[in-house]
């Protein structure tokens, strides 16, 4: 995507640039010199494209100067496109609170919303129990009947969707299939003082000098390193197992009631989310050697995997694993010794999507802070948490809700939007939202994945206990939902 | 609620502000007599017995602010961008000042001139915490900043050019003058929109005087707006009793707390010049530890406050 450039009115107004620039190719005699922005976002995930779609939407931070620097062709991105009845498999669950602030920054429309499925009901139970929540909301708790718990979204919809926002909006200088080859400090001239500003280094010779360089580059940040920012955790030696299924039907409760299915496995949590008609996605949780066999088998035999997750006992279900080939024969024997109720698990799988099947490994990541001088992350380069809850993308649009207020804050008050002084506010309000619902997911995850053990007893309790206890229950529905995060 | 925040930079910490306040001001006024709150308001041009006004300070030649006052600011200049160093509540204090004067600028319709393009006049400016901050709304077409203090100029000037935005030099201009020495606009209208005296009538010996010349910087419309904090019982006890009778950390009767001017003083002062001034506007803040300044009603009767001014004439 070719660069879109207006400077209007910029922060770091034109000519004080131009004069900068005149002054350094003067004083250095060098073609390639740093080009001044307010902010510098690496990532075009869905935290980088929201965070420059809040700024350039609100007023009193539309004048900032803004760049964007992103490995992958972000055309691609914005004109991506499916036939209806194909799904990617890289799906996250929207809470209400992520949609309307998707909203609010006028990038809701522009997503194929007949792509975007709500639910409103969740069926969560342990798989070597049979305990279960059911997360509906009980009545009189509840705004309406049929509230829309969250909404199932392809990733790739949300981000071309804000890309086409972005370019409605314009404004923002975009550098994408860039190669960042270091970022380092700037330097001091006779007029300026910049040893204290990031300045990004392309590959081809562009600089990028940034005010306030925000790392919105996902796990692996490479901003979150170069600020020196320590982010701890563990690997859960889990891999996340996703793919597009295709049912037999649109779901038990039809076309405007449709439910989210989890059964905590003692290998981890297998998940099944609604997707628009006769879909759904999946996202199961498991050791890396199962993630490696389900990727192996065939269509017939995946899909038995599948069902088999939601019917078959732990152990059965074990023992398919050790399986090469065959589970399809294997699943519809099994099943027949096996009694359950057939309504309270998903509809039966009956097809998956050519080359959606892929995983992803598990892992827990919270950086030490947020924010350095002249630095701030967010989204998944922040924190990365077990998918679990379906909270990690939204956790990201939490954090750059936080971000772009604090800024337009800093920016109405005449701060320099890049110092610590000024992004406070941003840590103090998200740090400890975020660890409590780290530590939450990563507690269920510990307490569901034991198999036998003196867990599994107390664990059976505490899902019975968190059925029946109303309050506890509709908290845990508001986190879900997002509603909840004020709380803390 | 106490009246923490004599002069920022003064505060180690927010937890021990009085040894801070009261130290630094036994060094700076070693001459002054005894002083007692009095209940009675004093006015500022008018009675004898708190005569503020200097014999000569109305001409260009002499400073309002006296020598050591001046040292003990040059003393601060290294840590005063520090975000965790003794400016830290003068930084948090900094995005209130531009409530306050927007709270102004908007309560006069003949000041909305469009577009607006604001000049400003900062005196006193230290570090210039708040001249940046101003130089960088995108409502201002300038500030000028003075202050009398060569090295806090230095770190001023110093760390203005690590902001392209702020265009020091042009934008952004720091003079190392005081109001007396600072040679007055030409016409009235060729005067500053905002005039800021934050933190600074509190140091100064003869404010009416001070006052008398500041005035002339503002254009007819314009605002002179200022922070400071009131000569209360309240902060007659944390600054002077248990500074100096309580704990005897200063010589006894050297506390210069009859300096603190309380917000009727002001109001007196600027109703007696004859139709010069508008209505004032007034805002009383407190600091609370851990979430900073908030603004409190009423309480620009006992501690800090802003107030702000129009020049109608
Ligand atoms: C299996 C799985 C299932 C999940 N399910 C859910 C779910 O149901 N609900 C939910 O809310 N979340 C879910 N998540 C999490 C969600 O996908 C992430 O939280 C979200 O994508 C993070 O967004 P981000 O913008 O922070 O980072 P990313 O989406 O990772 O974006 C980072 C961007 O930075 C770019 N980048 C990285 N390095 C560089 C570089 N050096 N130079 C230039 N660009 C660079 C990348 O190309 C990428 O575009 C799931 C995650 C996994 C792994």
């Amino acid at each position: 995507m070719d660069a879109v450039i207006r400077r209007r009115g910029a922060y770091v107004c034109r000519s004080c640039t131009q004069r900068f620039q005149r002054h350094l190719r003067r004083t250095y005699g060098s073609a390639a010199q740093p080009d001044i922005y307010d902010v510098v976002c690496v990532g075009a995930g869905p935290a980088g494209l929201s965070l420059l779609t809040a700024l350039r939407a609100n007023p009193v931070t539309a004048h900032l100067r803004v760049a964007l620097v992103e490995a992958q062709d972000l055309a691609k991105v914005k004109l991506w496109t499916l036939p209806p009845d194909r799904f990617s498999n890289r799906c996250s669950s929207l809470t209400p609170s992520s949609v309307l602030f998707l909203d609010q920054i006028g990038a809701w429309r522009h997503l194929a919303r007949e792509r975007v499925q709500a639910y409103q009901e969740m069926q969560v139970w342990d798989g070597v129990t049979g305990a279960r929540i059911e997360f509906d909301w009980a009545p009189g708790s509840t705004p309406a009947a049929g509230t829309t718990i969250a909404y199932m979204n392809e990733n790739l919809n949300l981000t071309s969707g804000l890309l086409k926002r972005l370019e409605e909006l314009g404004g923002v200088s975009v550098f994408d299939n860039a190669k960042i080859e270091r970022i380092s400090y700037g330097e001091e001239t006779e007029d300026l003082d910049l040893r204290e500003w990031p300045v990004v280094h392309l590959a081809g010779g562009k600089q990028l000098s940034a005010r306030l360089l925000v790392g919105a580059d996902g796990a692996n940040s490479p901003v979150r390193s170069f600020a020196d920012i320590e982010a701890r955790g563990w690997d859960y030696n889990r891999h996340g197992v996703v793919a597009t299924l295709e049912l037999e039907g649109e779901g038990w409760g039809g076309e405007h009631a449709k439910i989210a299915y989890q059964r905590f496995l003692p290998t981890g949590p297998v998940a099944m989310l609604p997707l628009p008609g006769k879909y759904s996605t999946l996202v199961w949780s498991t050791t890396p050697s199962n993630a490696s066999l389900l990727k192996s088998l065939s269509a017939k035999d995946f899909i038995a995997m599948v069902n088999a997750a939601f019917r078959l006992s732990p152990t059965d279900l074990e023992y398919m694993h050790t399986q090469e080939s065959g589970q399809a024969e294997e699943y519809s024997w099994r099943l027949e010794h096996t009694p359950f109720d057939y309504q309270a698990v998903p509809q039966t799988v009956v097809g998956v999507q050519e080359g959606t099947v892929a995983s992803f490994p598990l892992r827990l990541r919270h950086a030490d802070t947020y924010i350095r001088e002249r630095v701030a992350l967010v989204g998944d380069a922040a924190h990365t948490i077990h998918p679990l809850a379906g909270q990690g993308l939204n956790q990201g649009q939490g954090d750059v809700q936080s971000l772009a207020k604090t800024i337009e804050y800093a920016v109405s008050h005449g701060q320099d939007i890049g110092v610590t002084m000024s992004l406070e506010p941003y840590v103090s309000e998200r740090y400890a939202a975020n660890h409590v619902l780290l530590g939450v997911c990563d507690k269920l995850h510990k307490l569901y994945s034991a198999g036998s053990g003196p867990l599994v007893p107390l664990r059976s309790l505490g899902l019975s206990a968190v059925n029946a206890l109303g309050p506890l229950k509709s908290f845990l529905m508001n986190q879900a939902a997002g509603n909840g995060i004020k709380v803390f | 609620m106490r009246p923490l925040l004599r002069h920022g930079p003064r505060l180690s910490r927010p937890a021990r502000p009085l040894w801070r306040t009261a130290a630094r001001v036994a060094q700076s006024t070693p001459a002054a007599g005894p002083c007692r709150p009095s209940q009675r308001s004093r006015q500022l041009s008018t009675t004898p017995a708190l005569q503020h006004t200097h014999p000569a300070s109305a001409s260009a030649s002499s400073s309002s602010v006296n020598e050591t006052e001046i040292s003990h600011f040059s003393a601060l200049a290294a840590s005063w961008w520090d975000p965790h160093g003794p400016s830290r509540p003068l930084h948090l204090m900094n995005p209130l000042r531009h409530d306050f004067i927007r709270t102004c600028l908007s309560s006069s319709p003949s000041s909305s001139s469009s577009p607006p393009a604001l000049r400003y006049l900062d005196v006193g400016c230290g570090g210039g915490i708040f001249a940046e901050s101003a130089a960088r709304l995108p409502s201002t077409l300038s500030v000028t900043a003075i202050d009398p203090s060569p090295t806090i100029l230095a770190v001023a000037r110093a760390h203005a050019r690590r902001d392209p935005a702020l265009g020091l030099g042009k934008k952004l201009v720091y003079l190392n003058e005081t109001i007396e020495s600072l040679p007055v606009p030409e016409s009235p209208a060729e005067g500053f929109d905002v005039v800021s005296l934050f933190e600074v009538i509190e140091h100064v010996d003869y404010p009416a005087a001070f006052l008398d010349r500041v005035g002339q910087f503002v254009r007819p419309g314009g605002w002179l707006v200022l922070s400071t904090i009131a000569r209360t019982w309240t902060s007659w006890v944390t600054t002077n009793l248990v500074a100096e009778d309580l704990l005897g950390m200063v010589p006894k009767g050297t506390h210069d707390w009859n300096k603190y001017i309380n917000e009727r003083e002001l109001r007196g002062y600027f109703d007696g010049q004859d139709g010069v001034w508008g209505v004032p506007m007034v805002m009383g803040v407190v600091y609370v530890p851990g979430l900073g300044w908030k603004e409190v009603r009423g309480s620009e009767e006992v501690g800090n406050y802003f107030f702000g001014v129009q020049r109608v004439a």
